[in-house]
């Protein structure tokens, strides 16, 4: 079950990357957390069928081009920019993953991102433990995705969206 | 055609915008809120021909607003391009049945434009 999670959260991610912000990631399963201190992170909460929170910490190498590409500006962006579009990034990704998890016909109300420090994931890992980890790598830098649920997913939804 | 974009994202709005700008269709004056309740505020002063929004935010989500807009004799026939994040079918389905059309994120140009294509010319 962890396995399909981790990797319905890959394909879900490596779509939105690609069609939101026009990059390329590539798995990293063997890599270690990335150094959540030096991260911009972003998260989010959702509930619905089920109930949870989801981080996505990215290195601060690659947020420049990251908003530009979203935002469509060559310029510099800002920091608040950055912020935006990240969060935005989470909030889509979560959008189309929970649906993928649960079934098309349950709606989930996803609140509002936030941008949050690592304290948080570590806050949250002392609650519970990640149902998954997923790492990637854009251009030189690092992205991860740490998903939390409180409880287990019900497996119907699960089996309704292999099927499609 | 002028546009209102309401969304509490300026980021997505800024896409949204960079978006309809890509699809070849005229584009007027653009006019953008950040809830539903600006989004009303600014239709009683700025009527447009089209109306995007997106579904969850604060303080008057998408939803209602869209009631609000259907409810009211000024604004009851501008189309409504809903483009949220949200997947679920069920709530597609509600928002069609409120006399809405709906993508979900990320989109492109192509479905921006064909969408509205099929709205505007179920309008006329």
């Amino acid at each position: 079950m962890t396995d399909q999670i981790k990797e319905t959260i890959y394909q879900v991610t490596e779509d939105v990357l690609e069609r939101l912000a026009f990059m390329f990631s590539f798995r990293e399963e063997e890599r270690g957390d990335m150094n959540y201190s030096d991260a911009m992170i972003a998260s989010v909460t959702f509930g619905g069928d089920f109930e949870g929170r989801l981080f996505l910490a990215v290195s601060p190498d690659i947020l420049p081009e990251l908003a530009g590409n979203m935002l469509g500006i060559d310029e510099e962006t800002t920091q608040d920019q950055q912020q935006d579009a990240l969060k935005e990034l989470i909030n889509v990704i979560c959008g189309n993953l929970l649906p993928r998890l649960s079934g098309k016909r349950i709606i989930f109300n996803v609140n509002a991102p936030q941008i949050v420090s690592s304290d948080e994931i570590e806050a949250e890992k002392q609650e519970r433990p990640p149902l998954a980890v997923t790492r990637l790598s854009i251009e030189e830098g690092a992205c991860d995705l740490i998903f939390f649920t409180d409880g287990e997913i019900p497996p119907d939804g699960m089996a309704e969206s292999d099927g499609e | 055609m002028d546009i209102l974009i309401v969304d509490d994202s300026a980021v997505m709005r800024a896409m949204v915008l960079k978006s309809f700008r890509m699809t070849g269709l005229e584009i007027g004056d653009v006019f953008e809120a950040e809830n539903g309740q600006q989004g009303l505020a600014q239709l009683s002063s700025h009527p447009v021909d089209l109306v995007v929004a997106d579904i969850n935010m604060p303080v008057m989500d998408g939803v209602e607003m869209i009631r609000r807009m259907k409810a009211a004799d000024e604004t009851a026939s501008i189309p409504i391009l809903v483009i949220s994040t949200e997947g679920s079918e069920t709530r597609w389905e509600q928002l069609e049945e409120m006399g809405a059309a709906f993508i979900q994120k990320p989109f492109s140009p192509e479905k921006i434009r064909d969408t509205i294509q099929k709205i505007m010319g179920r309008k006329s």
